[in-house]
């Protein structure tokens, strides 16, 4: 491989890892308080990126309930992003309330809740079927609306080619997890959940209202997992709804790696596994998608506990 | 030889050391009774000798053999049998399936002999059914072997746990607060019980207890941790008038 | 009844299958671990079958495929499935928790990715042309019958010996049982090896049975949809995965002809019937985790009164497809 290529892929690397960092910061938030894998996840990303679509006024297709519909208004892209993001952290609100609240109010085996989530996520993907048909979206080209060039070249001869769209994914990535980090670490209500996510009881007994940092995680969660599907979907087009899926459980093989329930391992995890698949050389190019689960594989193996994990003590 | 030894024994969670180099024998048919205040480190010595959790320094012996590195089931065969402060039965299993299933180590069949109900095995199953109900009946608790555990009153699952422990067919049993939640004609009671099985099936006990009386009308000799030390050692006559103890105590209250 | 088996006859033996991988979920479920790997040792198998009977055993076109060497496909996916779920196993089922769960994830999915790329499993097209044993579809009976009734059986013994009181008491308490001498790690990997060979071998004849064989064969949503068939039909008890697994395969069946009896419902509610079944399924999920933990038919139910089992066995889901 030479060099320029090298350079070349570690730039799509990078984006594609930015995209699963914010993904898996996700799972890792609702994990750190929980202490479940919340697989509807996925879903919300997927969801995130159609209420984007839908928020650009774009026409739906030719199959589904809501064939040739489209809302009577359209928003500006980064608009459209935001309020996708909000709609999706509303969804997954309403997920917590419906399928988690309930079993974690009677003390249910966390196996129940997690068994729970893959069904919201079944039929979320279904819904989505049923609505709008199983067909590829692609948003309305972003870069010719603003006047951007589709792409920048490095160097002379052999430039380097960054696909403008790739420089705005790895940007509000970057954006996403400053502000979610200065979120956790340095507002009030991101100190809290710190607490809650190290001992839920005594939390509760210091006045914590657990129950609201709970709908405010699950909230957080679907906004940066839905601006994640937006993201993804700008990139390479809504696949269909099935498109989170995938994502989804790739996203488990990140936050292992990184740690479960660690925030900076998620984004370390991510962009290792981005750059990871990103420098699978030309011939094995098909086994790329096998990446995440095999480091996953390996982890297991060698370091359960992930790169910045820490060891759970367990009570007995 | 000792029938259980620890030997500096070091466990840390983090920067908290919560037993900090203990050591100790347990002789042969003693009762050997742990006390201390709330988070001295009673219950993770426990799990130091079960090994629910590794040790970060010393050893516990067995007999002899050394203990530490060793998995909790290895533990349970070598003969250490344990109930939980917490109460940690198969809850939703019958109170007879709770027994049976301790019976594990003492059983053979495999997967053939279990599918094809080789003599072998239904040998096995009356074995281990008869030795279940015998030790429900010695717990008071045959009339309910089919009820669910978790249906069990606070009490009736305390003797249950026992009654799973002694089916292990242990040399040493742990009880970790078995009086717990008891009033004091239960507690008197219990003290008969302990005794009666100790006499009854050739058993060292160690015992963690914070009701005082219970612990010195039963106990041949006491340890007293505080914030993971050892500061007492002996028969319960000493210990009660050892400085250090009162002052462990009086400075909790 | 002729008629009946000419129109039914696949979908019985598919309801069949069913049954037997609600089963192989149900095993590792036992001893308290839950694993999605069922469709990747499910897809396995197939490819295992699919390549062994057009290379190996290749039989002329059209004739007749020997019964022996099905029954050696399914031999030989049942011994590869084992050996690959104490590879997969014993890593992560050393660890407590949902490490299994990730795994097994994994495992389905580079099954997928590796079938799609090497040139043995016919990449993204598959195998085609798998020779038939059978003369018509419901004579795949004469196989699955009896291998439903056999596992089944094993189910029942299983849960009634020490080895399967060792599961279970892992799936009520890891750390006690360990405490009370039961080797976790050992029967965790157990349990999840039996399941394994089950579904290997379920995936053999299926192979066989749907002629063609591909990526498609074991998926994710697969997983998911066996993983419906414990926690709908009951994951205390052999016989809830079993019934789960006949019952919901059935379902879209019944759905479907619910939805073309004429004037039984509104056109939209007839629709939303034969193309939603997905979203009923994810929902289904959802109330029988919240409602009924336990899924629909658990040990209780023998036990009070044996003929109930026949009212409830029946009367429940309906029930529940109204809710959905």
């Amino acid at each position: 491989m030479d060099f320029n290529v090298l350079i070349q892929n570690v730039f799509n690397g990078l984006a594609v890892g930015g995209v699963y960092a914010i993904f898996a910061l996700g799972y890792t938030l609702v994990f750190s308080i929980l202490g479940i894998i919340n697989f509807a996840h996925g879903a919300v990303f997927t969801l995130g990126a159609y209420f984007t679509y839908a928020f650009l006024g774009a026409r739906f297709g030719f199959n589904g309930l809501l064939a040739n519909q489209q809302l009577p208004f359209g928003v500006p892209f980064p608009l459209a992003t935001l309020f996708g993001g909000l709609a999706a952290g509303v969804i997954s609100v309403l997920i917590e309330r419906v399928a988690f609240r309930p079993l974690r109010n009677r003390g249910a085996d966390p196996l129940l809740t997690l068994v729970s989530s893959l069904g919201v996520a079944v039929a979320i993907v279904n819904v989505i079927q049923y609505l709008v048909g199983a067909e590829a979206y692609s948003y309305p080209s972003l870069t010719i609306s603003l006047g951007i060039p589709p792409s920048v070249m490095l160097g002379g001869e052999r430039p380097i080619v960054i696909r403008t769209v790739q420089i705005i994914i790895f940007s509000v990535s970057m954006v996403v997890l400053v502000l979610l980090t200065y979120f956790i670490n340095y507002t009030k209500v991101g100190k809290a959940l710190q607490a809650v996510a190290e001992d839920q009881i005594t939390s509760r007994l210091l006045g914590i209202n657990t129950d609201r940092l709970i709908v405010v995680t699950f909230f957080v969660s679907g906004f940066v997992g839905g601006i994640a599907g937006t993201l993804v979907g700008l990139s390479v087009s809504i696949t269909g709804p099935y498109f989170g899926i995938a994502f989804g459980l790739k996203g488990l093989a990140v936050i292992v790696l990184g740690g479960l329930g660690s925030v900076p391992g998620a984004v370390l995890g991510g962009l290792v596994i981005g750059l990871g698949e990103a420098l699978v050389p030309a011939q094995y190019v098909g086994y790329k998608d096998a990446i995440a689960f095999a480091v996953l594989f390996i982890v297991l193996l060698v370091r359960p506990r992930g790169i910045l994990g820490r060891t759970l003590v367990q009570k007995v | 030889m000792s029938m259980l030894e620890a030997v500096r024994v070091t466990r840390n969670f983090g920067g908290l050391c919560a037993v900090n180099a203990v050591s100790f024998a347990v002789e042969q048919g003693e009762i050997f009774g742990l006390i201390g205040p709330n988070g001295a480190g009673k219950t993770t010595l426990f799990n130091l000798v079960t090994g629910l959790t590794e040790v970060s320094d010393g050893v516990v012996n067995f007999q002899g053999a050394r203990l530490s590195g060793l998995k909790p089931h290895q533990i349970a065969a070598k003969g250490i049998a344990r109930t939980f402060q917490n109460i940690r039965l198969f809850a939703n299993l019958s109170a007879l399936e709770n027994v049976m299933i301790s019976q594990h180590i003492h059983t053979r069949a495999n997967v053939f002999d279990s599918i094809l109900g080789t003599p072998r095995m239904r040998r096995e199953e009356k074995m281990v059914r008869e030795k279940a109900m015998s030790l429900l009946e010695l717990v008071g608790l045959a009339d309910r072997a089919d009820d669910q555990a978790r249906n069990f009153s606070y009490g009736d699952q305390r003797r249950l746990e026992i009654a799973r422990a002694l089916a292990l067919e242990p040399t040493m049993l742990l009880l970790d607060e078995p009086g717990a939640g008891m009033n004091t004609n239960e507690k008197a009671a219990l003290s008969d019980f302990i005794r009666q099985i100790r006499q009854q099936f050739d058993l060292t006990i160690l015992l963690i207890e914070h009701h005082v009386p219970l612990v010195m009308g039963l106990c041949d000799r006491i340890a007293v941790l505080h914030f993971g030390q050892l500061i007492a050692l002996g028969v319960p006559q000493d210990v009660q008038r050892d400085p250090a103890v009162i002052e462990a105590y009086l400075g909790d209250t | 009844m002729e008629d009946f088996i000419k129109q039914y006859g696949f979908l019985i033996i598919q309801m069949t299958f069913a049954a037997m991988l609600g089963l192989s979920m149900y095993l590792p479920l036992m001893a308290g671990q839950l694993s999605l790997a069922s469709a990747g040792f499910y897809a396995i198998g197939g490819y295992i079958a699919a390549v062994m009977s057009t290379t190996v055993f290749a039989v002329p076109r059209g004739a007749p495929f020997p019964i022996e060497h099905l029954l050696m496909e399914m031999l030989v996916a049942g011994v590869v499935s084992a050996i690959l779920a104490v590879i997969v196993g014993v890593p992560s089922l050393r660890l407590r928790g949902i490490y299994l769960a990730l795994a097994t994830i994994a495992l389905v999915e580079i099954v997928r990715v590796v079938s799609l790329n090497l040139e043995i499993t016919g990449g993204a097209i598959g195998i085609f042309g798998i020779p038939q044993p059978f003369n018509d579809k419901f004579s795949y009976g004469y196989i699955a019958f009896p291998m439903l009734l056999i596992s089944a059986f094993f189910a029942y013994r299983l849960e009634r010996s020490r080895i399967g009181r060792a599961f279970v008491s892992i799936r009520e308490d890891e750390l006690a049982a360990a405490a009370m001498g039961v080797n976790p790690t050992y029967y965790k990997v157990l349990s999840f090896v039996m399941g394994a060979v089950l579904a290997g071998m379920v995936g053999a004849v299926s192979a066989h049975f749907l002629n063609t064989w591909n990526s498609r064969q074991g998926t994710f949503d697969a997983s998911v949809l066996y993983l419906a068939f414990v926690i709908i039909g009951g994951s205390r008890t052999f016989v809830g995965p079993i019934m789960g697994g006949l019952l919901l395969t059935a379902l879209p069946e019944v759905l479907r002809a619910l939805a073309n009896t004429p004037d039984l419902f509104a056109a939209p509610v007839a629709k939303f019937l034969s193309d939603g079944r997905w979203i009923v399924y994810g929902v289904l999920i959802v109330i029988g985790t919240i409602f009924f933990p336990q899924g629909l038919i658990t040990p209780s139910l023998f036990k009070w009164r044996p003929l109930k089992r026949w009212g409830l066995g029946r009367a429940k889901p309906a029930l529940k497809e109204e809710t959905a």
